[in-house]
């Protein structure tokens, strides 16, 4: 089984690989199943090739850690289905595909959700991918009456070509379609009970690369369709801006106050994610938003995957019920630290990076105050990001089981370990990347970034040198522990758990020492983040679906499901049919 | 050499560093009418940690987390260059820009939290939340000052906004160095922004559970770090400096300024701390931000 579970994700990296470097482009006119005028195709560009080695990795990623897992063979099949959706998205070179893709993606999804989610949780999610789908379906048939074409070729010409009604309502239904996929705020509302009740092996997926894929959708609107370069501090921007700040900042403040560790990282997912939608305002960062992309796909695999590993050798999964279990599991302990580091942006790995790719499009382009608020937002989220690390693995034990958990099994180690150390090579040297993205960039017509070597990050105000900074902190660090350690002075270890100091009091095991989950709590006392905390966007949407109700209800009064009633009103159909078509 | 450099350094950090918490100590207590510790007495007081006979421990990350903000402190003291002019002790600035400088800054607590956490004191967790609070809020104005200086200079290198200055840049943007002050005196960990130790109010705070050596380890890197972010202050809003006389001069008058600050006003509760912080300084950094970008063009 656990080869069997191997080769399928395999295969699928092949197939990028192949695709990638082949150059290849297939086309078709649908005009031999009776369709003029309509032309299909798939191509490889360097865009839709990055995305699909996202997707190739993470598969690949997943399918190690769910090798000894019971899992039934429909799950695997509809694994498969979803990861041949998303490489159908980004390969796919008309709207058309596309849309097939997205809506085999969103079953699919629903599908493999459908096996752990509560009936509350699901149809929120089946509710608002449809929605997303049908948005999405409105959004492409506008575009085809401009040009009447579905290439993305032909797609700007046809969006020149809009009344100015219609683009706006182009926009905003494509934008809708893709703000649920993503899961900004007050679109989100499906995504953290989705991330958190889906399954443990699901979840890193989910978060990986299917929210990935309405970026890559953005980034071919906004730059092959509405060409945002020309179309720069329009009102198209600043709602991209805007959206996304709001998604940094309430996600970063909601993720504080949850106890449960994955609606933490699905809120984090949102933050995170709010970056790239924020950095996407401006044409000069598709470099910072595909670089974030890469590093949240990275850390975000590996976070669940960390937290997959806990539920599965402790069974349990909230921060109260948590805790102390360091020195029990001392691989998954430096690896989940690795990704906080990562996820916190921290210079010496990966994930600065990418935040000063992001940083330095904004202050280039002028928008102060939402540098600002993204680098408040960014430095917010170490509360959340110690809560995390601290609720599972430090503090105190709160069961007696706990103090004798193992460490998890070595397949829940083996994609951590390979990610950790592409987080760490991409810490050193995270130029690597500028050639490969330059041709991204140079695809999509904008200006490169300037290369020296492979250890430097260069942008337009500055440089910053990974292989200088990782090797002076390593250095540093060598140096510092060295002489802590040959100082003359004797170290006694803790007796045991109980041996702190205690305001001179001696606890023992009914005092509740563990601060985890209440951790971030006490915020609520400050006036805005109580704010954030006390609103939620259920209320929007359950004022909707009362009204939804009563517009039924009414509606129920005619068509009352009395079968005379339901034959009387058919007949008045037809006879209004027929009377309209033979006026 | 590079290497002598950094030494150079490391070692001017350390000695002015403790100098100037020994006259913290001895100015405070002025304040309050004591005679007060000698100028030197911290400094004994770290040898005498770090030769102490016997300190507790909680297994390798209670080791890691001093280690980890001693990193932290040495790292952003060598990217921040001491004279704008000069090549040395210029240290590794050429390598990263002010935006590596930020977050260098925050390295350390975040590093430190993990050895404070592994203890398993819930009164010490307590003090890095509230730390970890104030951070986000104390960050704010600064980012906002710190952002608007970037724009103007139309870059992130130190040396370069240092350089850049016919007038202070202080008197220059006044509103912006004063929300900057603002952050400043919580940055430097003094009333009425103190809410992460909360010294001689609550037994609690991040270092509880830190003893002999370690805690002579967390003494010296808090006296580096005090005197790599008045360097920095001084780099940004004070004009930087030439030599060492000016930058010891410049550094003094703001670190004065700083612990005057602290004696005079009680502290905030952390709630209280956040609120203020987002609201009036920010407000002033919003305002000096659009009066220096709109002056600019």
């Amino acid at each position: 089984m656990r080869i069997l579970t191997l080769i399928f994700p395999l295969l699928t990296a092949l197939a990028v690989l192949m695709i990638s470097t082949s150059q290849s482009v297939w086309q078709m006119d649908l005009a031999v199943f009776g369709f003029e005028n309509i032309t299909v195709g798939l191509k490889a560009t360097a865009l839709s090739n990055f995305f699909a080695v996202l997707v190739a990795f993470s598969l690949f990623a997943v399918s190690l850690v769910s090798g000894k897992q019971t899992l039934s063979k429909s799950f695997y099949f509809l694994l498969y289905l979803l990861t041949w959706s998303l490489l159908l998205i980004v390969y796919s070179s008309d709207y058309l595909l596309f849309f097939v893709g997205w809506e085999v993606m969103s079953i699919s999804t629903y599908l493999l959700l459908s096996y752990t989610l509560s009936r509350e949780a699901l149809v929120k999610y089946v509710v608002f991918a449809m929605a997303s789908a049908m948005s999405l379906l409105a959004a492409i048939m506008i575009l085809y009456t401009g040009a009447h074409s579905f290439m993305y070729v032909d797609a700007h010409q046809a969006y020149l070509a809009l009344s100015d009604t219609l683009a706006v309502i182009f926009v905003v239904l494509m934008f809708f379609a893709f703000f649920v996929k993503i899961g900004v705020i007050g679109f989100h509302y499906w995504l953290v009970d989705a991330y958190t009740e889906s399954h443990d092996f699901f979840t890193p997926y989910l978060s990986a690369v299917v929210s990935k894929m309405a970026v890559y959708a953005l980034i071919i609107l906004l730059l092959t369709v509405i060409d945002i370069s020309t179309f720069s501090n329009s009102w198209i921007s600043y709602t991209l801006a805007i959206f996304g700040l709001l998604s940094s900042l309430i996600a970063t403040f909601k993720a504080v106050n949850e106890n449960s560790m994955k609606r933490v990282l699905a809120y984090s997912s949102i933050a995170q994610l709010g970056y790239i939608v924020t950095v996407l305002s401006f044409a000069d960062g598709v470099s910072g938003a595909l670089y974030h992309s890469l590093i949240h796909t990275l850390v975000k695999l590996l976070l669940f995957i960390n937290v997959a590993g806990i539920i599965y050798v402790t069974s349990k999964s909230k921060f109260s019920e948590l805790g102390g279990l360091i020195y029990r599991m001392p691989q998954s302990f430096v690896m989940l630290l690795i990704g906080i580091i990562v996820l916190a942006g921290m210079p010496p790995l990966g994930g600065f990076a990418s935040k000063y790719l992001i940083y330095n499009t904004l202050l280039e382009n002028g928008n102060l105050l939402i540098l600002a608020a993204m680098m408040f937002a960014s430095a917010a989220a170490f509360l959340y990001i110690y809560k995390l690390i601290y609720g599972i693995y430090l503090g105190q034990p709160t069961s007696k089981k706990l103090e004798s958990v193992k460490e998890v099994p070595f397949f829940f180690l083996i994609p951590q370990y390979i990610i950790s150390v592409i987080l760490v090579v991409l810490g050193t040297v995270p130029g690597i990347l500028t050639p490969y993205l330059n041709t991204i960039l140079t695809e999509l017509k904008l200006q490169a970034l300037p290369f020296t070597s492979v250890a430097v990050l260069n942008t337009e105000t500055g440089s910053y040198n990974g292989l200088v900074v990782i090797s002076a902190f390593a250095l540093i660090f060598i140096v510092i522990l060295f002489v802590l350690l040959s100082l003359k002075s004797k170290v006694r270890e803790a007796k045991d758990r109980f041996d702190i100091a205690y305001c001179g009091e001696v606890p023992n095991e009914a005092t509740h020492l563990h601060y985890g989950f209440s951790m971030g709590k006490e915020l609520k006392r400050v006036g805005f983040i109580g704010t954030i905390l006390k609103n939620s966007s259920r209320v929007f949407y359950d004022f909707i679906s009362k009204q939804l109700f009563a517009f039924a209800t009414v509606f129920r009064k005619i068509y009352s499901g009395n079968l005379s009633v339901n034959f009387n009103i058919a007949a008045l159909f037809v006879l209004a049919l027929l009377w309209w078509s033979l006026k | 050499m590079i290497v002598f450099d950094l030494l150079g350094m490391f070692l001017s950090a350390y000695m002015v560093g403790f100098l100037y918490y020994g006259l913290y100590r001895n100015i405070t207590a002025r304040f309050q009418r004591r005679i007060g510790p000698t100028v030197l007495q911290s400094f004994y007081d770290s040898i005498k940690f770090f030769s102490k006979e016997e300190s507790i421990s909680h297994g390798w990350m209670f080791y890691l987390g001093p280690v980890i903000m001693a990193t932290g402190a040495v790292m952003t003291l060598f990217f921040i260059p001491f004279f704008y002019k000069s090549e040395s002790f210029s240290g590794l600035s050429q390598y990263g820009n002010l935006f590596v400088v930020l977050y260098l800054m925050m390295l350390g607590p975040l590093g430190n939290a993990m050895g404070v956490g592994v203890t398993g004191n819930p009164f010490a967790a307590m003090g890095i939340t509230r730390g970890l609070t104030r951070l986000f809020a104390m960050e704010l104005p600064f980012y906002i000052a710190v952002i608007a200086l970037m724009s103007i200079n139309h870059s992130a290198d130190i040396a370069t906004i240092a350089a850049n200055q016919p007038t202070m840049n202080a008197i220059e943007y006044p509103l912006l160095f004063i929300a900057a002050m603002f952050s400043f005196v919580a940055m430097m960990g003094q009333s009425p922004f103190d809410v992460v130790g909360a010294p001689v109010e609550v037994y609690s705070g991040p270092a509880a559970e830190f003893s002999g050596k370690f805690l002579a380890l967390l003494m010296s890197q808090s006296s580096i770090m005090s005197f790599a972010k008045l360097v920095l202050m001084v780099n940004l809003f004070i004009g930087g400096a030439e030599g060492f006389l000016e930058l010891l001069g410049k550094t003094f008058v703001l670190f004065l300024f700083v612990i005057a600050f602290g004696a005079m006003y009680g502290r905030f509760k952390t709630p209280q701390s956040v609120d203020f912080l987002v609201k009036v300084p920010t407000a002033i950094a919003v305002v000096g931000l659009v009066l220096a970008t709109l002056g600019g063009q």
